[in-house]
């Protein structure tokens, strides 16, 4: 294909945009609305994702010897707590410390406490393991030494958001899908009106000698002209909104979260978003054209 | 240059449009194909263009053998050949100058190329001066002038009209001729189908006459209609 082609063909898809332009607007519309939405979702999946991944990553648990213990007994499992291997720092909460912990959680209720002491509760290791280390085989180690009660070990959360996760990624699989099947039911049906309203042109064009393609090339560019700027509205709109909420929630979530958890900054999706919108933009641009050239060109 | 060896056509719906044709138009000829409507005339330039194909027997066209021509041949056939039709098929929203000149572009030819043939056809039908106005300002007469230069302007070998002068008052009707003429004297080889008896009968050009999907006759300098009986014309 020769550049004047190209050009030519160019500016018969915008020219046949332009002049059908009430439908062209509408299509735009829904196609952005449609990846709106999908972006909307998208964001949120991604965030779900990473912060469920900073969960599995969970690199600190708690374990907890029975309330009984003597120091003697409780000497022994810190010492073999510090003597295992993979293991950063950990930080001992005695009993006190328990007891003024407990205080502080109960608040105003902290009254409650009066009249005890603090022997119903046990002391506690806060370990720091390496990352390189599998939690689950020293979380292991410790439920089975003698006398520990307990380790305290975030795996409900994290089942929890892995699950979700999973069933989030189906959701927006599927999300898209409807999405992709309207955003090319209305191209199509924008195209096929271009077609219709220039059917006579068309014949003519095929009597003189137009090859199909010369012919059908302009209906893609029309197409794919709707797609890109539904795609391109809806990624600044996204991005537009997503920075606002960011910048609303964001602080919110670190301080829920003691600074684990947070959302996705824009500049670490953005990329990633575009390319995606941008890809789905061309392929249900060509695909939608593609559908009603078929059915309704027969050249 | 126009070739029909034993063409039968036969529409889906039974109607036997064409029984058993032999043509043949030599490089350079003038010849008009007459005959009332449902004599075959369209079917005939229809199975030339390829718009039809026939149910039996073979079609050759400009060196293609038209019969067996797949689709993405169809253009090149329709590109070296001109046509011409009743209702001008002008694009409405291109200018004379543009419709002319979309001939040339769809062939890719060279912008170049294009700025000298159009205004050598525009002239030869002599509307250079109407190069940037559109179809619907423009008379039957210079609309069917811009659809000739149009099927001029890639120097075709043959020039195929089917019915140029139905839609024409009959003083246009013969500027149309004259210019058709004129372009058979340059070396184009020029096919008319039409029923316009005075027309055909002041031109003694050659004849060919069918008659419900059968040749009748086909003489040179011919009129329309035969004095001798055997051949007369139902009309």
């Amino acid at each position: 294909m020769k550049i004047r082609t190209i050009k030519y063909i160019v500016k018969e898809g915008t020219v046949n945009a332009y002049r059908n332009r009430f439908m062209t607007f509408a299509s735009i519309g829904i196609v952005t609305l449609s990846m709106l939405a999908f972006g909307i979702f998208y964001l949120f999946a991604v965030n779900i994702n990473h912060n469920a991944g900073i969960l599995k990553n969970q690199l600190e648990f708690e374990v907890f010897c029975k309330p009984e213990l003597g120091d003697v007994q409780v000497n022994q499992i810190e010492q073999s707590i510090k003597s295992s291997s993979g293991i950063i720092s950990y930080t001992k909460v005695t009993k006190d410390m328990a007891f003024e912990n407990a205080k502080k959680m109960l608040g105003d209720d902290k009254d409650i406490l009066n009249g005890f002491d603090n022997n119903f509760l046990p002391v506690s290791f806060k370990i720091k393991i390496k990352d390189s280390v599998s939690s689950e085989v020293l979380v292991n180690k410790f439920k089975s030494m003698d006398g520990v009660d307990s380790v305290k070990y975030p795996q409900a959360e994290i089942n929890f958001v892995t699950k979700g996760s999973a069933w989030i990624r189906l959701v927006m699989i599927a999300l898209l899908l409807i999405l992709l099947v309207v955003s090319l039911f209305i191209i199509s049906n924008t195209i096929k009106l271009t077609l219709f309203a220039r059917r006579r042109e068309i014949n003519i064009m095929k009597y003189i000698g137009a090859t199909d393609w010369f012919i059908r090339w302009p209906f893609v560019v029309e197409g794919v002209i709707i797609g890109l700027s539904g795609v391109i509205i809806s990624f600044v709109v996204s991005t537009y909104l997503y920075n606002m909420v960011q910048d609303k929630l964001s602080k919110g979530i670190t301080d829920i979260s003691n600074g684990m958890m947070g959302l996705v900054s824009m500049k670490d999706v953005g990329f990633d978003l575009f390319g995606i919108f941008i890809l789905i933009g061309i392929s249900v641009g060509i695909a939608g054209s593609m559908i009603s050239i078929r059915k309704h060109l027969r050249v | 240059m126009i070739e029909f060896k034993n063409v039968v056509k036969k529409y889906p719906n039974g109607t036997l449009a064409l029984k058993d044709i032999n043509i043949k138009v030599e490089k350079g000829e003038f010849a008009f194909i007459i005959g009332s409507s449902g004599s075959g005339k369209s079917t005939l330039i229809k199975l030339i263009l390829k718009e039809e194909d026939p149910t039996e027997g073979d079609v050759h066209v400009n060196g293609y053998h038209v019969s067996s021509l797949t689709r993405n041949v169809v253009p090149s056939l329709r590109r070296s050949l001109g046509c011409v039709f009743q209702d001008f098929r002008l694009l409405p929203n291109k200018t004379v100058y543009e419709n002319v000149a979309f001939a040339m572009q769809i062939t890719e030819a060279l912008p170049k190329e294009i700025r000298r043939q159009v205004p050598m056809a525009l002239a030869l039908v002599g509307l250079s001066k109407k190069a940037n106005v559109y179809p619907n300002q423009l008379s039957g007469g210079e609309q069917q002038r811009v659809a000739v230069a149009r099927a001029l302007v890639n120097n075709p070998a043959l020039l195929v009209a089917d019915e140029p002068t139905g839609n024409l008052d009959p003083e246009t009707s013969w500027e149309i001729m004259k210019l058709l003429t004129e372009i058979n004297h340059r070396g184009t080889t020029v096919l008319v189908a039409t029923h316009e008896k005075t027309i055909v009968d002041a031109m003694k050009k050659r004849v060919i006459a069918l008659d419900k999907g059968e040749i009748v006759r086909d003489q040179e300098k011919g009129l329309y209609g035969n004095e001798d009986k055997n051949y007369q014309i139902h009309s």
